[in-house]
């Protein structure tokens, strides 16, 4: 009989991405509420240093709970979830972020895993951490 | 701007502005259909993700970030799940300001919870602010 596989530490996730559009920031504003010029107006994405617009943290980000939560079978992140990350580069239109994400540590009250985003010039866009409550699915 | 959201002038850790809102099945689907979630399951939840969008809103109905202003890090913190017809409440807080090689950065706070006072989502981040907003 196949015993079923317990999570390791080193144990990958598969990957989740997600293809940066102008149409899906300028969508993603509309839900969201937040028109900050810099993601809607190019003009204002090149004053601020950034070449053009770029996208919501929020967008590059999408490919990891993705990624979480088909791990898990859940439709959503269980409750006690913490996120933590940080925001290397913008993401821009045109851009294709991948989530990469391992299991550092697998204790009985949680999981901790990490996280990298890189776009398709292999560049990282956010990284991070992951405490998963509970046990690992 | 209000100045309770200025970098010199914020009052840290105070409910700046609270708001509320009802997830509409619509919105909801939108934002599914938006970012590639499956159209099967539990059709009536809310992404995790969806929670980081209500403090945005919130932040930007009220004009609490200035315009420019450039997210760094999140720490964010999930609870229950939003569904369609919740009516979720979202109270923003500004808890820490710094400058740090020349720089000034506010971090944000906006906690979100549902009519059972159940937490949605907390969701903090480390936001650089433009000088001239300051």
């Amino acid at each position: 009989m196949t015993q079923p596989h317990l999570p390791l530490a080193g144990d990958r996730l598969p990957p989740s991405e997600i293809h940066i559009t102008q149409a899906l920031i300028d969508t993603y504003a509309q839900l969201s509420g937040d028109f900050n010029p810099i993601h809607v107006s190019a003009p204002a994405g090149e004053e601020a240093g950034f070449g053009g617009t770029i996208a919501h943290g929020c967008l590059p980000l999408e490919p990891v709970l993705q990624s979480l939560q088909r791990w898990s079978g859940r439709h959503s992140l269980p409750q006690g979830t913490r996120i933590q990350l940080r925001y290397r580069a913008p993401s821009r239109p045109g851009d294709t972020i991948c989530s990469s994400i391992s299991i550092r540590d697998v204790q009985a009250s949680s999981v901790t895993l990490i996280f990298t985003c890189n776009n398709q010039h292999g560049q990282p866009v956010l990284d991070g951490e992951c405490i998963w409550p509970g046990e690992a699915p | 701007m209000n100045p309770d959201f200025l970098y010199d002038t914020a009052r840290l850790g105070e409910v700046l502005c609270s708001d509320s809102c009802e997830v509409s099945q619509d919105e909801l689907t939108c934002f599914r259909t938006l970012l590639g979630y499956p159209s099967d399951g539990e059709a009536d939840l809310a992404p995790s993700s969806m929670g980081l969008t209500y403090g945005l809103r919130l932040g930007w109905k009220h004009q609490v970030f200035p315009p420019g202003v450039v997210r760094m890090g999140d720490d964010d913190l999930f609870g229950v799940p939003a569904r369609a017809g919740d009516t979720l409440t979202t109270s923003f807080r500004i808890v820490e300001k710094f400058e740090k090689k020349s720089r000034r950065f506010l971090r944000y706070e906006m906690r979100t919870d549902n009519q059972r006072n159940e937490m949605v989502c907390t969701i903090s981040f480390l936001a650089m602010v433009p000088q001239e907003s300051t």
